[in-house]
């Protein structure tokens, strides 16, 4: 049962009566009209159970892209309804305005469309469906809550699909497809060509010009058919806010330029998004199915707060990847996390396959480093200063065993990812 | 009530709710899959679940109500009020009250002016606890009602209602017993009494009676004949009707002779909230705040709680639930970094904080000329001073120099670095 705005206009109507009658009895005699009023507004609502409501949700939106739920509520009962829907979300859905107002005749159908604006990335689950009936005074009605389940799936961003043209412009380039010939680009035999003045004498291929008349030179082509591993560390040092976002969101943005790259240069891409156990794994998409099945898998990953077991996640490498590949690790350089888990594995890993770690650099300790206002300030960043160090040391460290440290501000860390992948593959280390 | 169906369409699934309106069957399935219908509860069902919900709170209310009629039925009603008739404290009088109720005198409480006059009249006594509360307005519609007075401790209002008694000032506190010393027979009759302070006759008096003396003359009880026949006795001490002292020596025959001469007495205790005599008067002063509000007042204020009450309901009631967000866990990254340097401040730990900065300092400059991460300290020396021009000494000094003692020699370090650097990068 509720109540509305003109059952408090009708009770203080009542003061008017107050005035002619001042008496106690005049005032309780009116809040028995208010009274038998509502209740006879209710007796003659609607129920807000004889309806049948339906929720229909796009399977998946991209973040910051608007998407509409529609609801169809049909009258199902004997008489007119007239009232309120409420259209619950998660906060985080963006559901605004989720109220629409209703006057169904029976067995009129009506379709409500709630638009929604995600603000988080993962599954937004729909709430409770609230239909509010007032009866013909519009005094007061009933109210019901139904369960009409919903969810609305929030793929990653992807912001960082504008570096794609000018990655992939490159990638052609080592490619020998586009008009101009980068020399030494790849490592793997393509064919044979004539010599044309300006071409490397190195690359004659002497027996070829000994069969022909001609001088012929030997070209190259990147490799292809390589494999990728992505491995996506979503420990607790993934949970740490860097600007607005946690730094997983900059390891995601990372790992889908990657793979889109990767996938257009012909190497197979999978994926790992590991703690202490696997979160979730893309293996066997490719081609243009890869990059929907990586932004569904990474829509609903979350940081744990946990720490990475990192003999763990080299068990999982080993048991997927045979043959020499990439090997991406997308984690934090975080001098504690990585001295006690990563060092000691990353060596063999490293010896067999080529190992790069992408880290977030916080643009915080940037400014904290610089700031010099009060002495509070300096000893802040000294504190910086201190572990901006320790950052270095351990990329030292771990450059020592073989391992590339790509550390990037997190809107620049996906281009330098995929830059960092370029330059590995031109030299032919994959 | 929860259906889904696959079969009918919505006409005939609003027909079929129609058609079974009458009876309490499920609504009519709805046209197609995913439609959801009611929200499974019964009215049965809903009943049981309110009154499951209800039940707790309602026996809490229930047991806190009962708990508070049986705290307030044994207790009568009684007062805090200083000589007031239905206080049982020591600076009470209900004793003296009760006993001349018993007696057969009429008592009536009044807290006002205008209702002590109202009750007054000629055959009845009116007696006056104080006069410190009292208007010169209030004390003639007092003296003016045909009754006899019997005024306690009187002050200003004495000289205005006889000219035969004044009240003898400046006289010590502690009650002290005292004889009769008189003809008046209520005197005779207490024989003595224990009171403090006194009245004297004055010198226009002619048939006052002043009892009870002391060393001075003052006596502790005084009466007197006003030109309009009427009586007026005067107490010097409130102890003579108080609950207390009452017993002491013959304080309670004064006190019951003094005040049951009539057959009705009007027990008038001056209070803060009466404003005036008489609220018909033509002042229109009111005898308290309450009567100067015009009458629709008290309906008015009922009736605004009952649009609060439901304006309440109206506002309390949410349109559904409130609906939760599962926030993932996030820290800003920098955090760390914050904590470790509110450490060296706490700490004072100067060396270390001017020791990692001169680190980064030496790194960024070993960098930007190009020497190798690991070379000696007398290189960087000396590569930052041809760089900069500076002599070698201060560069060490800066450098590699000895931790800087206090707030003040840290920031100055820290600053010097920065300089430094800037020459490095544009020399």
């Amino acid at each position: 049962m509720v109540v509305t705005g003109r059952a408090v206009a009708l009770a203080g109507v009542g003061a008017l009566a107050v005035l002619v009658l001042p008496a106690t009895v005049t005032v309780l005699a009116w809040a028995l009209v208010v009274v038998l009023a509502c209740g006879l507004d209710v007796a003659l609502a609607a129920s807000p159970r004889r309806v049948a409501v339906r929720r229909d949700v796009p399977g998946s939106v991209r973040l910051t892209q608007a998407a509409t739920c529609t609801l169809t509520v049909t009258n199902v009962g004997p008489r007119r309804l007239r009232g309120l829907v409420r259209d619950a979300w998660q906060p985080s859905a963006g559901a605004q305005p989720d109220r629409h107002r209703l006057d169904l005749p029976p067995g009129d159908g009506a379709r409500l469309r709630t638009p929604l604006l995600p603000t988080r990335r993962g599954d937004r689950r729909a709430d409770l469906v609230t239909v509010r009936t007032l009866g013909p005074l519009g005094l007061a009605g009933r109210q019901a809550s139904l369960d009409v389940p919903a969810r609305l799936r929030v793929l990653p961003e992807f912001a960082s699909r504008r570096h794609l043209p000018s990655r992939l412009a490159r990638l052609r380039e080592l490619d020998g497809r586009s008009a101009v010939q980068v020399r030494g680009a790849g490592t793997e035999f393509d064919s044979l060509r004539e010599y044309v003045p300006g071409d490397d004498v190195r690359s004659v291929d002497w027996r070829a010009t000994a069969r022909r008349a001609d001088v012929v030179v030997r070209t190259w082509r990147p490799e292809r058919d390589r494999r990728v591993l992505l491995v996506l560390d979503t420990s607790r040092t993934s949970a740490g806010r860097v600007g607005d976002a946690p730094r997983l969101d900059a390891s995601i943005e990372a790992a889908l330029l990657l793979s889109a790259l990767a996938a257009r240069a012909g190497d197979r891409v999978e994926l790992v998004a590991f703690d202490r156990r696997v979160r979730t794994r893309v293996v066997g998409a490719s081609g243009p199915r890869l990059l929907p099945a990586m932004a569904d898998a990474l829509a609903g990953v979350e940081p744990a707060l946990v720490e990475t077991d990192w003999p763990g996640a080299v068990a999982q490498v080993r048991e997927r990847l045979s043959r020499r590949a990439l090997v991406v690790l997308l984690s934090a350089l975080e001098p504690s996390a990585v001295e006690q888990g990563l060092l000691g594995v990353v060596g063999p890993l490293a010896q067999r396959h080529q190992v790069v770690l992408a880290s977030v650099q916080d643009p915080e300790a940037e400014t904290l480093r610089q700031g010099r206002a009060d002495v509070s300030e300096v000893f802040d960043a000294a504190a910086a200063e201190r572990a901006g160090l320790e950052r270095a040391a351990v990329a030292v460290r771990l450059r020592q065993r073989g391992v590339e440290v790509v550390d990037a501000l997190p809107d620049d860390l996906a281009p330098a990812l995929a830059d960092t992948y370029l330059r590995l593959k031109a030299a032919g280390r994959l | 009530m929860s259906t889904t169906s696959t079969t009918s369409a919505p006409t005939e699934a609003a027909s079929a709710g129609a058609a079974s309106a009458g009876a309490a069957a499920p609504a009519g399935p709805p046209a197609d899959a995913g439609h959801v219908v009611g929200d499974g509860t019964t009215a049965r069902s809903r009943a049981a679940a309110r009154w499951r919900r209800a039940r707790f709170p309602l026996l809490v209310v229930a047991g806190l109500v009962l708990l508070g009629v049986l705290l307030s039925l044994p207790e009568p009603r009684t007062s805090p009020v200083p000589l007031a008739p239905d206080n049982v404290e020591e600076n009470g009088a209900r004793a003296v009250a009760e006993v001349l109720g018993d007696q057969g005198v009429d008592v009536t409480y009044a807290r006002t002016t205008a209702r002590a006059v109202a009750a007054a009249g000629p055959g009845t006594t009116l007696l006056v606890t104080s006069d410190v509360l009292l208007t010169d307005a209030q004390v003639d519609a007092v003296g003016g009602t045909g009754a006899d007075l019997v005024l306690v401790t009187p002050g200003f209002s004495l000289p205005l209602l006889t000219d035969a008694l004044e009240t003898a000032y400046g006289i010590s506190g502690a009650p002290t017993p005292r004889e009769a010393a008189c003809a008046d027979p209520d005197a005779v009759a207490a024989g003595t009494v224990s009171a403090a302070g006194g009245v004297r006759a004055t010198a226009a008096s002619s048939d006052a009676v002043v009892c009870f003396p002391d060393a001075d003359g003052a006596g502790a009880y005084a009466t007197v004949t006003r030109p309009d026949g009427t009586r007026l006795t005067v107490l010097s001490d409130p102890s003579l009707l108080t609950n207390d002292a009452v017993l002491d020596e013959g304080n309670a025959a004064l006190a019951l002779r003094a005040l049951g001469r009539q057959a009705s007495l009007v027990w008038y205790v001056p209070s803060f909230d009466d404003l005036g005599v008489d609220p018909t008067g033509d002042d229109g002063v009111g005898g308290s705040p309450a009567e100067l509000l015009p009458p629709a007042a008290g309906p008015l204020a009922l009736q605004a709680l009952l649009v609060v009450v439901v304006a309440a309901l109206w506002r309390a009631r949410r349109t559904g639930r409130l609906v939760t967000e599962p926030l993932p866990v996030v820290v800003r990254a920098a955090e760390t970094v914050r904590g470790r340097g509110r450490l060296y401040r706490r700490g004072r730990s100067y060396g270390r904080a001017a020791a990692a900065l001169r680190a980064g300092c030496a790194a960024r400059c070993g960098a930007r000329l190009g020497l190798p991460r690991a070379a000696p300290a007398p290189a960087v020396i000396d590569a930052v001073a041809r760089a900069t021009g500076r002599d070698r000494g201060v560069v060490e000094a800066l450098l590699y120099g000895p931790p800087p003692r206090g707030d003040a020699a840290l920031t100055r370090l820290a600053t010097d670095l920065d300089h430094l650097e800037s020459e490095v990068n544009h020399p």
